[in-house]
């Protein structure tokens, strides 16, 4: 029973990591994975194309006080519901709100906190894979 | 889809005709020992079902790829570091992986060669092993049946990658393997690696190329010119949250920086930056608002620092050079007295 558990673990471990392959998403989309793996959730992609289309950078990095760095903030979901950071805007008015949790949610599971596609991703881990080392900046 | 049909079938009958029970028995190998690396590709190892990482091994050759199991490769032990596995179970766990790679394909390129090696092989090693009646067989076994269908390789290849959506067919010496290809570029949601295709929110999101394509292009980061879009008006980013008709606070300063070496000087416009940002998110943290007082070099904003706080990040990458580093020097002529 024990070893059947085991290799359907490492069956699922092994789509995992076959689903993740080399790095193809946009320039600047954000990951952020501070507490989302565990608590059961996927990670939080953020689409930055998506956002500066609509708002110049000074809305959300000075109005909101994002600071520059991916899991640098420290974001939760109550900070959300109380209007802090995406809740500022994610509330029903001037986006949609809370409730639609998996399209923010929408992250591979385990994909480390990294800004995808960044210099520093890539100088850290050659050929765009992403690596512990390259999560944080 | 037919083509991969027929190259899917000829697989599975490739799979039933030679090395069945080869594949089956190096599954529970695989799975028993080798999975610990191979699995997650740690440690230098190459992952299984990574067509990519595995079509330069495949193409040196079954033999080698026995060679280096049973031998040890760098990072790799001998046998993978159990040495109370049996040869033939070891080379039948090389046999799945490569299998599992994208390998019959490759096996195929490998043939040519490894008939002659396989041959040579085993003569040395019987002598030495006396568990050899299973080894050879199986090393004849599985070059025989991969020189009938000579086109079978391709299709296989194209076959693999297709369960996982994207990833590229192995061409192992295709131009700028570590470029990504313009046909890979800009994808939709559920293909780019990062969402969870099988998350249903992830089939709502906008796929970028719906948007970027009424946008003029830039051949670095997203393959956009933001700030040429924003200055012909292709986007009308808001500079307020919630008040679509705020200004921004637009300042027209350039900052000429001298550079040493051969680069072109560097012009920082204060107008194009304060389009996007307000002074607060520079000054002072970032950069001190003096003219002189901030050391900047490439290091430091390859590393994300300075300009590298959002250029390699979000704003157009380090490779469009030309774009900071536009100011011709006159130092060829007056070089001489500086």
């Amino acid at each position: 029973m024990k070893r059947l558990l085991a290799t359907v673990g490492m069956g699922l471990a092994l789509v995992l990591f076959l689903a993740i392959p080399v790095s193809r998403a946009e320039y600047g989309d954000v990951v952020i994975n501070n507490f989302s793996d565990a608590a059961g959730m996927r990670p939080v992609v953020f689409p930055h194309w998506f956002h500066r289309v609509r708002f110049r950078c000074k809305v959300c990095h000075a109005d909101l006080g994002f600071k520059f760095q991916a899991g640098g903030n420290e974001i939760n979901m109550v900070k959300i519901i109380d209007g802090e950071y995406c809740g500022a805007c994610h509330n029903g008015e001037i986006a949609w709100s809370v409730e639609n949790c998996n399209l923010c949610h929408s992250g591979v599971p385990g994909t480390p906190t990294q800004v995808h596609e960044s210099t520093i991703q890539k100088l850290v881990a050659p050929g765009g894979k992403t690596g512990p080392a390259a999560a944080k900046k | 889809m037919n083509r991969r049909t027929i190259g899917l079938i000829a697989a599975g009958a490739l799979g039933l005709a030679g090395g069945g029970a080869a594949l089956a028995d190096g599954k529970t190998v695989f799975e028993t020992n080798c999975v610990a690396c191979h699995g997650s590709g740690v440690a230098g190892a190459p992952k299984m079902g990574d067509a990519a990482a595995w079509a330069p091994r495949i193409k040196a050759g079954q033999a080698a790829l026995y060679e280096s199991a049973l031998k040890g490769k760098k990072g790799m032990p001998a046998k993978g570091g159990n040495p109370a596995i049996s040869d033939a179970d070891v080379k039948a766990a090389v046999d799945y992986m490569v299998a599992q790679s994208g390998g019959k394909g490759g096996g195929d390129k490998a043939a040519e060669k490894a008939p002659e090696k396989a041959a040579g092989k085993p003569a040395p090693k019987e002598a030495a092993v006396p568990a050899k009646p299973a080894a050879p067989e199986k090393a004849a076994e599985t070059p025989k049946p991969a020189p009938a269908p000579a086109p079978a390789p391709t299709q296989v290849a194209a076959a693999k990658p297709a369960a996982a959506p994207i990833s590229p067919a192995a061409e192992v010496n295709a131009f700028n393997r570590l470029l990504k290809p313009a046909g890979k570029r800009n994808l939709p949601p559920t293909q780019d690696g990062i969402h969870d295709p099988a998350n249903d929110g992830t089939q709502l999101l906008q796929p970028p190329m719906e948007a970027f394509k009424i946008l003029p292009r830039s051949p670095g980061g997203n393959g956009v010119n933001w700030v040429q879009a924003l200055e012909s008006n292709k986007i009308a980013p808001r500079y307020d949250k919630a008040d679509p008709n705020a200004a921004p606070v637009v300042m027209d300063l350039n900052i000429v920086r001298e550079v040493k070496g051969s680069m072109p000087d560097v012009v920082y416009p204060h107008k194009q930056h304060t389009e996007w940002l307000d002074c607060s998110n520079c000054h002072p943290a970032i950069f001190v608002p003096q003219k002189g007082a901030n050391q900047i070099s490439m290091a430091a904003i390859l590393l994300g620092q300075k300009c590298g706080v959002c250029h390699g990040k979000v704003a157009f990458p380090v490779s469009e050079c030309r774009l900071c580093h536009s100011k011709k020097k006159d130092t060829i002529t007056t070089g001489a007295a500086k």
